[in-house]
């Protein structure tokens, strides 16, 4: 786990990971959050609505971000204060997810970043980004 | 930057931060008359502020605020002694 410091942290500084989704993600994601919506569990439904197969949860998806700040950026101090994000493109189970987060701002006097981060399928598909205020504590 | 037209531009950040277009402030407008006035929304007040105005805060001085219209006395003095 990164551990960065406000001030270690500059403008354009960027991490990044790569996370495989699997069908057990897309299940406990269900069960958590009991959002049993079809588009997300039937094949079969969600092929008769255009798509190649079972969506995974845009807030699954999203909450690499969290990942992203808890973990990367900047690490272990992170308190993400917001999370505006946007599901551009769908993913599916078995698609390999590039979380990237740049530090677009900062804030000194509150000591806070603002991150503008995306997430690219492997065929390098854009398909969410984000805009994340990050605190560090 | 008179008074007025400084009080005029912050409340154009208060709707927007807010989100409300038609949100009406005053000179003694505080957390307690806004619901979503919490100390996130604070936190970007001061930031919108901050570059609106191209000034930096003191968070010490920020903290001691107790409604918009010293907040605007803030921004007015620090614009006044650029």
């Amino acid at each position: 786990m990164n551990n960065f410091t406000y001030e270690e942290l500059e403008l354009g500084h960027t991490e990044s990971f790569s996370v495989t989704i699997t069908q057990e993600m897309q299940d406990s994601f269900r069960a958590m959050t009991g959002d049993v919506n079809p588009l997300h569990s039937s094949e079969e439904f969600a092929k008769a609505k255009g798509y190649d197969g079972v969506v995974v949860f845009g807030m699954l998806t999203s909450s690499l971000y969290s990942t992203l700040a808890g973990v990367y950026l900047p690490g272990e101090k992170s308190l993400v204060h917001s999370c505006e994000a946007k599901f551009m493109k769908p993913v599916y189970i078995g698609d390999t997810l590039t979380v990237e987060g740049k530090v677009d701002e900062k804030n000194d006097t509150y000591g806070l970043i603002r991150i503008k981060a995306v997430i690219r399928n492997q065929n390098g598909v854009k398909v969410s980004k984000a805009s994340l205020q990050v605190g560090l504590i | 930057m008179t008074r007025e037209e400084i009080f005029e531009e912050v409340t154009e950040i208060f709707r927007d931060v807010f989100d409300d277009d038609e949100l009406e402030i005053v000179d003694s407008t505080n957390a307690e008359d806004i619901e979503d006035w919490d100390s996130l929304e604070h936190i970007n007040l001061v930031i919108n502020m901050e570059k609106k105005f191209g000034l930096k805060f003191n968070l010490k001085e920020v903290g001691e605020l107790k409604n918009v219209g010293e907040m605007v006395d803030l921004i007015l003095r620090m614009k006044t002694n650029e």
